[in-house]
């Protein structure tokens, strides 16, 4: 599949992970070589599972117990660390806090992923046209990604600035005045759409880089086999484009999703600016941890917050691979 | 040993081992982290460590200046991993928790400040002491109370309060806001929201809900915050703060620290910080309001920033030492001659200005002699009262339901102290 990628091209991504194929022994190797065979994988995982088991597996393990226990982040040693049984977690469903962000969450992720991917998909094809300055427009798309999440975010609630912000002149001037300034950090109602609206504009980039590099992986001759046959442009998007973007499409998806569930520092940089709207109308689950855990201390309790979440996330991934069966030929 | 140390210098130098460092090597370093207040502050501080260093050759004291905003999140990280500084400055309610999680060490055994202890102002002994030991010590107590611009309060037709006696009631201070909206005031009462989400909250608004008769958490014991913070008088409290952003009295999203300044608002309820900024800005029009009587009686907040050694201090009498020359009268009157702040020794107090009787920032004083002033919560739950508190208030002036929020507030504050075994001291 990649064999049509052109390799002048300056960005280009891999699409499909190649997939680990354990040792394949033929059946002439006498058995103690078989043996070495089968161990040969490991040797060659050992340096990545090592750091996958100290940095994720037991970490993880570690908030699992930690969850089921009152620890504090910097206590009086005298008093020590106890078991609490459920009690972080009949707190933690008890709390209006958690519903609301887990909704902040779900409502990010469902209107997000979507619009992000479409526009990401039309971003690619349209800077995939082999027109001058396209190479600009890939630069320009790709540039919101490449700045750093804080920095957008101080910029954007400066955009979005109450009475004379740009936003609002914007919002303004396509009303033709119908529409009045707005305050959208304050209002609680706006502020979510608020942040999407960066997050898409800061984030879009990527995703167009994967679809750009999923396109380009497309052979040619199907193009011309499609145009012999009379299919219209429209066409050859709907019967050629897409099916052959199935893979890329997927991997999209997915990452997203992943990526709009961790939203932290775009909320994280609003709730620090000013005052803005109740924090339960924009608060995400990973931002109600780092507080619950790091500002007030309560380890065992963001522990709780962070199994519940994971379980959250790998359900969906879960979900989501069931429904979008990913084409592995390789 | 000024002598002793050059003489070992020439000593080295005749040798001729040309190792001239001598002097560098006996120094001892003090690390010491502030909060960056006001420019005018931060100048002051600088110059004290300056000062201090070319004092003296045995110590060498090293500032480190953090932002005020995560300024507490930096402690607990540095706590974590053991590299607190030799000298920490933090907000005086804070000293029951770092005390209690012996973050701090405390002072009464240093003999340096011995004669400090015995000068510190009464409020200021009161908020540095836990489980009876002196654990902090501050060059200043604040001021809370109402700068009033005179030139639109009188043109409002509105009684100017010159002394706490005179404190104006509920209704006449409804009635001020009112006249000075319909006297074309965009925003007639700056609360400085412009701070955003922090300390500010609660040591500004926490006197408006002590005054109505309500307070953050039950002082008898300290063991709830059920009925205190969410009691009816609480709920009142805050109900009348979120009407007044309602009403266009305060401007709750303002990011300008200014409105004051430019008589976009008549009157400013801040601390005794912007004295000189004010001053600078509106001459004699500038007048200092006792804080209102809300309630039954007029309340408002004490308290300040303060210093403490660390338990990660190597060299806890060399920092003894700095903390002596910082509450020097000399020192403590250089700083609160810029941020206008109530010198935080009876020495300091009496030789300045602008605190003597008739000076500007009067009211003050008398506030604080008066026992109008309040210090917050004296309890290691304190940094778990104070962010739900301010949380509280956040999403009130947002528009939130008054009730809840400061039920929500009274059951995390109740969680926090059962998570803490209610806090025990040996």
């Amino acid at each position: 599949m990649h064999k049509a990628l052109k390799t002048s091209e300056p960005y280009r991504i891999m699409t499909s992970n190649p997939a680990l194929t354990s040792g394949a022994s033929a059946p002439s190797i006498p058995s103690s070589a078989k043996r070495k065979g089968r161990l040969t994988p490991w040797f060659f995982a050992a340096p990545g599972l090592t750091l996958l088991l100290l940095f994720l597996v037991l970490p993880f393990l570690l908030a699992l117990v930690l969850s089921f226990t009152d620890q504090r982040l910097v206590t009086n040693e005298e008093i020590g660390t106890h078991f609490v049984g459920l009690r972080n977690y009949i707190r933690l469903f008890d709390d209006d806090s958690f519903w609301a962000a887990l909704r902040n969450n779900f409502f990010f992720v469902v209107i997000v992923t979507p619009i992000q991917s479409a526009l990401a998909l039309l971003l690619a094809l349209l800077v995939n046209q082999k027109l001058a300055g396209a190479r600009i427009f890939r630069t320009i798309y790709f540039m919101p990604v490449a700045t750093t999440m804080a920095v957008v975010a101080v910029v954007w609630s400066l955009l979005y600035a109450p009475d004379q912000g740009v936003i609002n002149r914007l919002v303004g001037v396509l009303s033709f005045g119908m529409v009045g300034p707005q305050d959208w950090l304050r209002n609680p109602t706006l502020v979510m759409p608020a942040v999407m609206l960066l997050s898409i504009w800061q984030g879009v980039g990527f995703q167009m880089l994967v679809f750009l590099a999923g396109l380009q992986s497309i052979p040619l001759d199907l193009y011309e086999a499609a145009k012999l046959d009379g299919a219209t442009a429209r066409q050859q998007f709907l019967y050629v484009t897409l099916p052959m973007l199935k893979n890329t499409t997927i991997f999209v998806l997915i990452t997203t999703t992943i990526y709009a569930f961790q939203l932290f520092t775009q909320v994280q940089i609003i709730a620090n600016s000013g005052t803005p709207a109740p924090v339960d109308s924009f608060r995400t689950m990973v931002m109600l941890m780092v507080q619950e855990g790091f500002s007030n201390g309560k380890i065992g309790y963001a522990s709780a917050i962070s199994v519940v979440f994971f379980l959250i996330v790998l359900a969906i991934s879960l979900v989501q691979r069931l429904l979008l069966k990913e084409e592995r030929a390789v | 040993m000024h002598v002793n140390k050059n003489w070992f210098v020439k000593v080295v130098g005749f040798v001729g081992l040309g190792v001239a460092s001598g002097a560098a090597l006996a120094e001892t370093p003090v690390s010491m982290w502030v909060h960056s207040g006001p420019g005018p502050e931060r100048e002051v501080y600088a110059a004290a460590v300056k000062s201090f260093n070319d004092s003296q050759k045995d110590i060498k004291l090293e500032l480190v200046a953090l932002p005020e905003g995560s300024y507490s999140d930096q402690i607990n990280a540095a706590a974590l991993a053991r590299k607190l500084p030799c000298i920490l400055d933090f907000d005086g309610p804070n000293v029951y928790n770092y005390a209690w999680t012996k973050k701090i060490i405390p002072l009464d055994d240093f003999a340096e400040l011995k004669p400090i202890k015995a000068d510190l102002l009464p409020s200021l002994l009161r908020q540095g002491t836990f489980n009876k030991k002196l654990y902090s010590v501050g060059q200043y107590d604040s001021g809370l109370a109402i700068w009033g611009n005179k030139k639109l309060l009188t043109k409002a037709g509105i009684r100017i309060p010159a002394k706490v006696s005179e404190a104006w009631t509920f209704a006449e201070f409804e009635d001020a806001l009112k006249k000075l909206k319909a006297a074309g005031v965009a925003y007639p009462l700056d609360m400085k929201f412009n701070y955003g989400f922090g300390e500010w909250f609660t040591y500004g608004f926490s006197p408006i809900v002590q005054s109505f008769g309500g307070d953050l958490i039950n002082r008898n014991g300290f063991k709830t915050a059920q009925g205190a913070i969410n009691g009816p008088e609480a709920v009142r409290a805050m109900t009348t703060l979120q009407n007044w952003t309602k009403n266009g009295y305060v401007n709750a999203s303002t990011h300008d620290d200014g409105d004051f300044v430019k008589g976009t608002a008549a009157l400013s309820y801040v601390g005794h910080w912007t004295y000189s900024d004010y001053k600078k800005a509106l001459g004699n029009d500038l007048v200092l309001i006792p804080m209102p009587k809300f309630g039954k009686k007029a309340v408002t907040g004490a308290g300040s920033w303060n210093f403490g050694i660390t338990a990660d201090c190597k060299d806890p009498r060399a920092a003894a030492k700095v903390i002596g020359h910082l509450m020097s009268s000399a020192q403590i009157l250089q700083l609160t001659d810029v941020n206008g702040a109530i010198p935080g020794t009876m020495t300091a107090l009496k030789a300045s200005k602008n605190y003597a009787a008739g000076g500007p920032l009067a009211i003050y004083a008398e506030q604080a002699t008066e026992h109008v002033s309040l210090v917050r919560p004296e309890t290691p739950a304190y940094p778990a009262i104070t962010s739900a508190f301010a949380e509280a208030v956040k999403n009130i002036v947002a528009g939130s339901d008054v009730k809840k929020e400061l039920d929500k507030a009274a059951k995390k504050i109740d969680q926090n102290i059962e998570d803490n075994n209610g806090y025990p001291v040996k």
